[in-house]
């Protein structure tokens, strides 16, 4: 993540979070002013809202100065790998785990708006090593279309919280719970088509290992307590695994025809 | 073989219950944020560090990074990290936590190092490497913090034994892992139990004595790599120190360990600059040192023991004066009043220190800051005094401070002080790379101690060249085996790992008895010298082997 593309983060996460931006003195710098929800998610002051909340005071919220130039040292300096930001990840995260969406019509577009699920989550294959991969998708609740890389085509989309005046919604007539129960169905049916050549070798280094704690304990015909446990390390540290998360789900009413035929892959 | 399929469903309930009562629902900017959040984080590949990436900061050389590098994708997350003093092994460790905290596979993470070290560690990987480490200090810790750092005899003993060994250790980090070398002490046993899916043993001499050492390490590693302890000893063993088939143990060993030396990190290492000072005693001083032996002759004492004096003669009247106290308490006899009576009188006829003087002068020469070395505690507390009279600011530096003090204690040194003392024990675990002059005030007889004493200050982070000043007071014990470590054997530009690796091809690793054998058997300084030179000859014909090896082996990769 570059320095301009945090800074253009911060500011989108800070507005949208309701607290005020203030100006600052050169570029590459960012003010803010928190809102009281922001400074006690960010500030980690628990004792400071329990005695405003006590006393019924007015809370001061803190500001806080980012600056992306290493070199200058008039604020915290924010980077890809500070903790500032990854705190700000996860309260991102944490905010919006789930929403419900509705397309803004197109003029002469129908009124009704088809209901879509839509799961993004994080795949993560994992032995000692380990690698990820973002897997976002959107399932039709009525005739069960299924479309990859959902959120890149949401993003074209005009969105909004509210129901439009003049549309409706067309009930679903697959339960989410049977939703989501697809799409897994899907990720194990693509997941078993992957090489497996990464599995392979992590299977392969875990039974050398195996065999050696093995021959280390032949002589021993009561196994000791240190055999069973370093076989359960053993496991952990080398047997393959493909977890898979959500980073966050929603419900997302769309219109069909314009959305529809020149995007979906349908299945 | 096909990997487990994991689904985390926890989230579903509550998304269902969210859409049956119509909310709360988050905003869609913030959706798409968190989403941006994660789709930038994760990691795409097995291979390659996302680590140093993520810590600007950070300074890092190429060979740290290459060793965080083979200990994850070759060794697996358990390895021996051996590298020579002074070539950053906490920063390596810190490097191989972070890689595996950012990839998600080590969250419980148990650091055990000295005590003198754990608030040394807990600052670097939080300053250096941002990783929440916390020194473990209330038994509620070890289950409420991800990141412990403690001491192993903390950790070992109840309430916190059990505590730790019911935890689930995703990576363990044992720093100063040579005193793990026997499996029947409490640490081993105690290190062999705790779960732990990683695990790193950090360690500047990894082979120091025995064959069966190596066995232990790396069976705590890795049980059964080297076979179980018959079979080791079958193939591997023919004697307690020799060995057989060494070319395959070799290259068993160094598939987890990686010893990276000064000369292959490829960086300008700083000079050393050695002078060696020496100086007469006064009159007195001499006469003193004299009459000691007069101990020996009359059978009060033995050949060691008078050496032991000798040395302290050397060093500070004090430092003499606690041992010949407890050897008049222990053997005084009437009929030896009046030889007691000569020795104190001509101790307390010594009214001034020649070497004392020596460093003042030096110190002030230098003009900046100056660590001096001596092995004994009562010459550490001379010195202090001694160089307050002269206006000379210092403070003491000792292995008994507790952690607390010895933080302190470099803290006033770096900033406030211009010297700072030391005793032997002070030696092991502190940075002091601000510092480039050091002064071996006396000299320990282990040549690997020396080079402990040097790494202090000649290590990554030394920006100037490292003056190192040997005083020795002539025609003493001390000019003798200054002219053998420093003269004959050239210790002081030799680079540590040679000379482990010398002293370990000649069987000698314990020079410093052998030396003291000497002075005690031999009969006269003639006799003594002839063995003294033996004895280098010796160390520097396996000098020049192991130069031509070396050459040999670097000649034959281009």
């Amino acid at each position: 993540m570059q320095q301009a593309e945090i800074l253009d983060f911060l500011t989108r996460f800070f507005k949208t979070s309701g607290c005020t931006l203030l100006p600052t003195e050169t570029g590459g710098q960012l003010k803010v002013k928190l809102s009281e929800e922001m400074d006690q998610l960010l500030m980690n002051r628990p004792f400071y809202w329990h005695y405003i909340r006590q006393t019924g005071g007015i809370p001061e919220t803190a500001t806080l100065l980012f600056r992306t130039d290493e070199k200058s040292d008039d604020g915290e300096l924010i980077y890809f790998g500070s903790p500032r930001l990854h705190q700000i990840f996860e309260v991102a995260k944490k905010l919006a785990p789930f929403v419900r969406i509705y397309q803004e019509p197109l003029i002469h577009s129908s009124p009704a708006l088809e209901p879509w699920l839509c799961l993004n989550m994080k795949i993560s294959d994992q032995c000692d090593l380990k690698r990820d991969r973002i897997y976002s998708v959107g399932l039709q609740l009525i005739n069960g279309t299924l479309v990859e890389g959902f959120h890149e085509i949401l993003s074209k989309l005009t969105l909004s919280p509210k129901a439009p005046d003049y549309c409706y919604t067309l009930s679903p007539l697959i339960t989410v719970r049977s939703g989501i129960r697809r799409v897994e169905k899907l990720i194990e049916s693509e997941l078993r088509c992957e090489p497996s050549d990464w599995s392979d070798s992590a299977g392969k280094r875990w039974e050398r290992d195996q065999e050696l704690l093995d021959s280390f304990y032949e002589l021993e015909t009561e196994k000791p307590e240190a055999y069973f446990q370093e076989k359960e390390a053993l496991k952990a540290q080398y047997q393959p695994r493909t977890v898979i998360r959500l980073i966050n789900a929603g419900l997302f009413y769309l219109q069909s025809r314009s959305f529809l035929p020149d995007i979906s892959k349908g299945r | 073989m096909q990997p487990i399929l994991l689904f985390d469903r926890s989230w579903q309930e509550d998304f269902i219950k969210r859409i049956e009562n119509d909310g709360p629902w988050g905003k869609l900017e913030m959706f798409e944020l968190a989403y941006q959040a994660d789709s930038e984080r994760i990691v795409p590949s097995f291979h390659g560090l996302i680590a140093p990436g993520m810590l600007p900061k950070l300074k890092l050389h190429p060979h740290q990074i290459e060793t965080a590098k083979t200990v994850i994708e070759d060794m697996h997350g358990k390895a021996i990290l051996a590298d020579e003093v002074g070539l950053g092994k906490t920063i390596e460790a810190g490097l191989i936590i972070k890689e595996y905290m950012i990839r998600g596979l080590a969250k419980k993470v148990l650091i055990l190092v000295p005590a003198s070290l754990v608030l040394q560690w807990v600052s670097e990987l939080n300053t250096k490497f941002s990783i929440p480490a916390v020194p473990q200090r209330k038994s509620y810790v070890w289950s409420q913090c991800d990141v412990v750092v403690s001491s192993i005899d903390t950790a070992k003993r109840e309430p916190h034994r059990s505590l730790v060994l019911q935890q689930n250790y995703d990576f363990v980090i044992i720093d100063e892992a040579h005193k793990l070398k026997n499996h029947q002490t409490k640490n081993y046993q105690f290190v062999q139990l705790l779960k732990k899916k990683f695990c790193l043993l950090l360690t500047a001499t990894p082979i120091q004595n025995r064959l069966s050492e190596i066995f232990y390490l790396v069976s705590l590693l890795k049980p059964g790599y080297l076979g179980d302890e018959e079979s080791f000893a079958k193939t591997y063993k023919s004697g307690i120190r020799s060995v057989r088939n060494e070319e395959k143990l070799k290259q068993l060993v160094n598939q987890l360990m990686v010893r990276n030396r000064r000369d292959d990190t490829g960086l300008d290492w700083p000079k050393r600059i050695v002078t060696s000072l020496d100086m007469s005693f006064s009159k007195e001083e001499q006469t003193f040192y004299d009459t000691l032996s007069e101990l020996r002759k009359s059978g009060l004492i033995q050949g060691f023991s008078l050496l032991t004096l000798q040395r302290e003669a050397c060093s500070s009247r004090e430092a003499a004066f606690v041992t010949l106290r407890k050897i008049y308490r222990d053997k005084a006899e009437p009929s030896t009043a009046v030889l007691w009576n000569t020795i104190f009188e001509k101790l307390n006829g010594v009214q001034s220190n020649s070497k004392a003087e020596k460093t003042l002068d030096l110190i002030r020469k230098i003009n900046d800051k100056v660590i001096v070395f001596t092995e004994y505690r009562a010459t550490q507390l001379y010195l202090q005094w001694f160089f307050k009279q002269h206006g000379i600011t210092s403070v003491p530096f000792s292995g008994g401070f507790r952690r607390g003090k010895k933080d302190w204690m470099r803290t006033l040194f770096q900033n406030q002080a211009q010297v700072l003392i030391a005793t032997e024990a002070g030696g092991e675990g502190i940075n002091l790379q601000f510092a480039s002059h050091l002064i071996n005030y006396d000299l320990p007889w282990n040549p690997m101690r020396i080079e402990q004493r040097i790494g202090r200050i000649h290590r990554l982070g030394q920006k100037k060249d490292v003056h190192i000043y040997n005083l020795a007071i002539r025609g003493t014990v001390e000019s003798h085996i200054l002219n053998l470590l420093y003269n004959k054997i050239h210790l002081f530009e030799q680079v540590i790992g040679e000379l482990d690796e010398i002293l370990e091809k000649i069987d000698l690793k314990d020079v410093d008895r052998q030396v003291q054998q000497i002075f005690e058997e031999s009969e006269s300084d003639g006799e003594l010298r002839i063995k003294l030179d033996n004895l280098s000859s010796v160390i520097n014909s396996e000098n020049r082997h192991f130069l031509e090896d070396v050459h040999h082996a670097a000649s034959g990769n281009t």
